[in-house]
This record gives C-alpha cells, structure tokens and sequence, in this order.
C-alpha cells in the first residue's frame, strides 16, 4: 500500500471517529437502547454526509469509489464506539447490492445521501438454522415466503429481499406498507433488533433477476462478513482500552491491580489477540479488493470473521472479568460491548461456521488448481 | 560487488531462492538435530565461495551489508528451504559486537576466522543461576597480568562440544549499585585445561546443549570486547534485529505443512473436529504472518521497532507448539513412536517436531518474560 493511501486512510479515520465521539462514544449507545429507537437519525444524517455510507461504492455509481480498506476504517471506528446505527448492513448489502445490479436507480443516490436506511432479507429459515435454500418466491409482481435476520430494518423503510424466480434469484423491493407484508423483530443483547418478515401474495417491484443477482448477493455477503469483522475488530479495542484503564486505576490490596502479574499476562494476552485480529482482517480487506475469483473473496471473508468472532468474544469476556463485580453491571461500558459483540459475532456466521467455510473454501481452491 | 540492497524484493529473493535450490545439499534439508560442523562443512565451504556467510555484515568485513527487509527475505528463505543456519554463534553474535565495539585488531584477527569457521564459536550467557534473570550471573574473570582467569560454570550452551571458542559475559567487578553492571563481554579458547564441557542430554534423546565448567580458565586480556564492566548494554544492542526475527513465521509455517500433509495421509480430514481445529491453527498461522509483514513493513520503512514486537514471538511459538501437538492427536496409537511415521511414501517425524516445539516458548526470553516486557513497555502496567 502506498503512503498516499495510507494518509487518506488515516484523515478518514480522523474524521468519523471525531463525528461518533462528539455524537456521544459508546455511552450513546446505552441511550439510544433505553429509547427503543433502534438508532439515531441526525447521526446517520451526518455520516451521510461525511461521504461515510457510499464509501464503497464506485466513483461513477456516484460513491467515494475508495474501496474495502477504507470502508474497513469506518467500520471499526463504528465498532469503537458501537454505534447503534446500522452502517455495515446498509453500505454492504443494501448499497453493496444496488451498485452492482442498478446503479441508475434512484434509491442508490438516497441511500448514500442518507435519505433510507436499505435493509436485506436474503436469509431464510430452516428446520435446523440458516436454510441453503431460497424458497421466498417472486412471481407475477408478488412475493410469497419468509425471511429472517434482517439487521437495520427502519419502520417506514421499504425492504429489499432476495427472491427466487423463473430465472434463478430477484432482487426486488417491497414498499414498508405493503398488503400482506407481516413484520416480527428479535430483540437482541445489544437492544437492537433482527426482524423477522412474512410475505403473503405481496407485491412487489423487480430491481434485478438473473445469475448477476447470485453473483452480487455473493460480493455483497462477503464484504458484510469481512466488514462486521472490522466493526468487531474495533469493539475489541474499545473493550481492551477501557479495561486498561479500569485496571490502573482500581485499587486493592493497596496498589493498582495491574500491577499483579496474573492480571498483567491476562490483559497482554487481550492485547496480543486484538492485534493479531486488527492485522489479519486489514489484511484480509485489502486481499479481497484483488482477489482472483469469489472463492478467495469468499475465503478472506470468512477468515476476517473467524479471527475477528473469537478475538472480541475472549476480549469482551476477559473484560468483564478483569473489572470483577462491577463489569457485570449495565452501568459500566464493557458490558455494552459484550452485548454488542454477542449480536456481531452471531450475525452471518460465528467463527466456528466461518472456520469451516475458510477450510472449504481452501480446499475448493486447491482442487481448482 | 553486487549491491543486494539495489535489487528489488521479488529480486532478490529470486536470487537467493535459486542459490539455494541449486546449491543446498538434499541430505542437509530440514535436519531435525543440529550438526557439528564437519557433517556441514562442505555447504560452508560454498556458501563462503560464494561471500554468502554473513548476510548483515558490512561488506567491508566480507558480509553482504544487507538491509533489514532483504536480511528478513535472506532468513526467510534459508527456513523455507530447510538450509541449515550452520554453526552461526559466531556470524550472528561475535561477529557484530566486534564489528560495533571491537578495536582495529580484533576485527582483523577474528572476523576472517569467523567467515571461514576456521573458528567455530559457543555462547557463553546463561548459567545455572542465571537464566530469564540473566544479570543475576555470577561466573568471573580477574586480571592477572596480561591475562583474565575466569571461574565459573556456564549452562545451556549450545554445542560447545563442538566449539573452539566461547563468548560470554562474565563478572568482573563485584561492587555494583545494580547488579547489570560490573558485567564485561570476552572471548576465550575452549581447548585449554581449565575448561571442561558436559553434554546435556534433552528429553528428545539429544545432545545439543552442554554445561561448560571454568576452573582458573585463562584468556589474554586483549580478548575483552569494548570497555571493562559495560557487557550487559553491548550485549542487549545486539538484540533488536533478533527481536522480530524470533518471532517470524517460518517455523509454525512448515510444522503446518507437515500437518496437512500427515493429516491428508491419515485421513484425519474427514473428521469434522480435526477439520475445526486445523483451520484454527491455519488461521493462527496466516494472521500471526499479517501482524509480521506490518513489523517487516516497519523495517522496510526505515523505522525502529517498538518493544510490541514481543508480541510475534509469543504468539508464533505457542502456536507452534499447538500444531506439534494436533500432529500427536493425529498420529492416534503411534503418537509416542520414535523416527518417522510413514504416509505414503512420506516420512513425518512426529515426534522430532513436537520435542522441537518445545523449548520455543523458553529460549529467546522465555514467553513468561516477554509478556512482563510487553505490559509494561507497551501497556504501562
């Protein structure tokens, strides 16, 4: 990488951690939780504006065309503060999605100036979990079936969903107020919701039909595993920088308790995953920009959420324990970051699902070669 | 003269990767035990040809004056191909603290005989008091005339059977404010009677260490390195480059490719919790290699490393030794079996690279030290 790039990184960087630390840092998000609002308008307004949400997206599709490493940036200065909004979705599948299958539809310059906030529902449910299957139906102008997991669901937004149709996947959107659309939300550790949508002879209108869709959902699952990733890389940080400070401050026995040597080794052990994480999914990020096929693509995103799962669940875990009684308190931040790392972690895939996709997908690779 | 540090990365590593595989001896690759000289001298004698001995040496004292990032290319080849580091105590030690701190005479006298192993040199550090808590040693030297007499025992000095001479710190003032001073840095001949070296045997059946007892050893006082009492700062200036090459990814990266391997030919990938635990190390492997590239990005930079470089060793050797040790799960029933097990028409020596593994967490500042370094240089605990 060259220093030019590394220096645009660093002035992003600056610049919306400095919008979500006036906004509130991570105390905002236990605000936001208490009013049920599910996230924060003038917030998003202003990272609409600070070019955040069309990081991504090419240059002449109307976006910063900046590209995976940049939006990696955002995505863990997100994950720093746990800003409720849902920027990873909305950037990589609702923006991610459009950019690639309808770049002259309008609702792809609104979503990046901020004016919706574009959920997905592409995933459905099985007997046991994530169905492989797409059984939501597209046909004659209305969808029939179910989804689930939708994460940044707005209640008046319309919603765009993955269907199956006569020529392999639509996507297609649905007004919020459309006949026989049903809406159920999970709530989640963090207070925020995943919902649940039935559709019953609904209608809706076709943006994009075809193997494109396949190919699109693909890119745009995988840059929201590989960004969730970075957003948990942040948290991570966030929890290690409050437990250092916890730790130089709390006193017992008459001295600071970092300054006993099981909690010191504990707390380098913190530090030593969450950079290795940082490390493995900024490199992972940047592998995906070049990478050769979806496969690989596919690979360094499962490989970012792997690490990136396993290092905010230990630190966010070992942050609770090293603040003792306290950090089991909603009063105190670490444990909003646990909340918080409980949804990210879950969504798209743990790390033990996305160990085994890495592992397929090497082997997959392999025998291509 | 080629001047390495012109060629770019891909270059230059072309170059040595093809020196390599055409020079380096088949028989000598991936050696599980470390050789005495002989059994390597006529690789030596090529790479000597060639001006190849000591690739951080200045080229004014006959090294290839290479610059941390090529140097980091050269190492990582040499582990990549299985080239045997040879008897290097001398190119990678003595060598530069003479070249730092050495007079004139001592430069022009020892680093010839350094480059050709004419000299074949011993470290002389720990001993049995004096291991994570290297400055607690004890062993001494007095002046007497134009000599010092040196008694003491050294302890885990690797193959000073092997050895003509020994480098090591010793006490030679015993009133000191701390004890990190009143330590000097000399050199001395090991075939002299007041010397005697003992093998210690490892728990793998080997022999590579030894324990080195000193009683009214003599060495001219001409062999002392830089000034009297100031060892301990001339010896820990040696050790930034060895701090992110300790931690680099080249051994847990072949003990990977010995696991996959092994498990391929045992099936082990049709086991649902073998292909979990796999991926884990697999992925531990490839991130430690990203946290690395951003230290050797560091370098390359022209930048000094923090003390946070620790942090590679630490993780690489732990990780190690957990891919060591899936390799004996593996290895089910013959998970004890010396020699190697065969797959195939491959033979894996399990057991060679699992007793390998282990002492990766102690030497170079066993990983208990270095977490102490790394809280409270880098965390401020």
């Amino acid at each position: 990488m060259t220093t030019e790039q590394d220096e645009d990184l660093r002035l992003l960087r600056d610049s919306v951690s400095k919008l979500l630390d006036r906004a509130g840092g991570v105390g905002r998000a236990r605000r936001v939780r208490d009013d049920g609002a599910g996230w924060d308008a003038t917030v998003w307004g202003e990272l609409a504006d600070a070019g955040v949400l069309g990081v991504a997206t090419p240059e002449e599709a109307g976006g910063l065309g900046m590209g995976l490493p940049a939006a990696g940036v955002i995505a863990e200065e997100i994950g720093r503060v746990i800003a409720p909004e849902p920027v990873v979705p909305c950037v990589a599948l609702g923006i991610g999605l459009l950019h690639r299958l309808c770049p002259d539809d309008p609702a792809l310059e609104n979503a990046i100036a901020g004016q919706a906030v574009l959920a997905v529902a592409w995933q459905e449910r099985g007997p046991s979990g994530v169905s492989d299957a797409v059984d939501c139906e597209f046909s004659g102008g209305t969808l029939t079936g179910s989804k689930d997991w939708v994460m940044g669901l707005g209640d008046d937004a319309p919603v765009l969903v993955i269907a199956k149709s006569s020529d392999g996947l639509a996507l297609v959107r649905v007004a919020a107020d459309a006949k026989g659309l049903t809406k159920k939300a999970a709530r989640q550790s963090d207070g925020s919701s995943l919902a649940a949508l039935n559709f019953s002879a609904t209608p809706a209108e076709v943006l994009a039909e075809g193997a494109a869709v396949s190919t699109a959902l693909a890119d745009a699952i995988a840059d929201a595993t590989a960004l969730t990733a970075a957003e948990l890389v942040g948290l991570s940080s966030a929890s290690l920088t409050l437990t250092l400070e916890y730790i130089k401050t709390r006193e017992q026995f008459d001295k600071p308790i970092g300054s006993f040597q099981v909690i010191q080794h504990r707390a380098v052990d913190m530090q030593l995953m969450l950079e290795i994480a940082e490390a493995g999914v900024r490199e992972s990020l940047a592998a995906m920009e070049n990478a050769p096929n979806p496969q690989a693509r596919a690979r360094q995103a499962s490989r970012a959420k792997a690490r990136a799962a396993t290092a905010a669940q230990n630190i966010t875990r070992e942050a609770i324990q090293l603040h003792g009684a306290v950090g089991y308190t909603d009063e105190f931040d670490v444990g909003l970051l646990l909340n918080r790392a409980l949804v990210l972690s879950a969504w798209l895939g743990d790390a033990a699902y996305h160990r085994r996709r890495w592992l397929e997908a090497r082997e997959a690779e392999e025998a291509a070669q | 003269m080629t001047d390495w540090n012109a060629l770019s990365d891909a270059e230059f590593r072309a170059e040595i990767r093809g020196f390599f595989e055409a020079e380096y001896p088949e028989e000598l690759r991936h050696l599980s035990h470390r050789p005495k000289f002989a059994e390597i001298e006529h690789w030596h004698v090529k790479l000597h040809a060639k001006g190849w001995v000591a690739p951080a040496w200045p080229t004014e004292y006959g090294g290839m004056g290479l610059e941390a990032a090529k140097l980091l290319i050269y190492y990582e080849e040499q582990q990549r191909y299985g080239v045997n580091r040879g008897r290097d105590m001398g190119i990678q030690m003595v060598g530069p603290l003479i070249i730092k701190f050495g007079t004139q005479e001592q430069k022009d006298y020892w680093l010839p005989r350094i480059l050709s192993c004419e000299n074949i040199w011993c470290q002389g550090y720990s001993e049995p008091g004096a291991g994570s808590d290297l400055a607690n040693l004890r062993t001494s030297a007095v002046i007497d005339g134009d000599d010092f007499v040196i008694n003491g025992q050294k302890i885990w000095t690797t193959m000073a059977h092997d050895a003509t001479h020994i480098f090591m710190l010793v006490r030679t003032n015993q009133n000191t404010e701390r004890k990190q001073q009143g330590i000097s840095f000399i050199l001395a001949e090991m075939d002299q009677p007041g010397v005697e070296v003992r093998t210690i045997t490892t728990l793998a059946g080997e022999t590579e260490f030894c324990e080195v007892f000193f009683d009214d050893a003599r060495t001219p006082r001409a062999n002392l390195v830089g000034e009297i009492d100031k060892g301990w700062t001339m010896a820990k200036a040696l050790l930034s480059f060895e701090r992110i090459f300790i931690g680099n990814p080249g051994l847990a990266q072949n003990a990977l490719a010995q696991l996959e391997t092994f498990a391929k030919g045992r099936g082990a990938f049709d086991d649902a919790v073998f292909r979990d635990r796999f991926a884990t190390v697999a992925l531990d492997v490839e991130d430690h290699a990203a946290l690395y590239s951003r230290f050797a990005d560091q370098l390359k930079r022209g930048e000094t490393l923090g003390a946070d470089v620790s942090m590679l060793k630490i993780w690489v050797t732990e990780t190690y030794q957990r891919i060591t040790e899936l390799m004996i799960e593996v290895a089910g029933p013959d998970g004890g079996t010396l020699g190697p097990l065969q797959v195939g028409n491959i033979g894996v020596d399990v057991l060679s690279s699992f007793y390998k593994a282990r002492p990766s967490t102690i030497y170079g500042g066993a990983n208990e030290i270095q977490r102490n370094i790394l809280s409270k240089a880098v965390l401020g605990l």
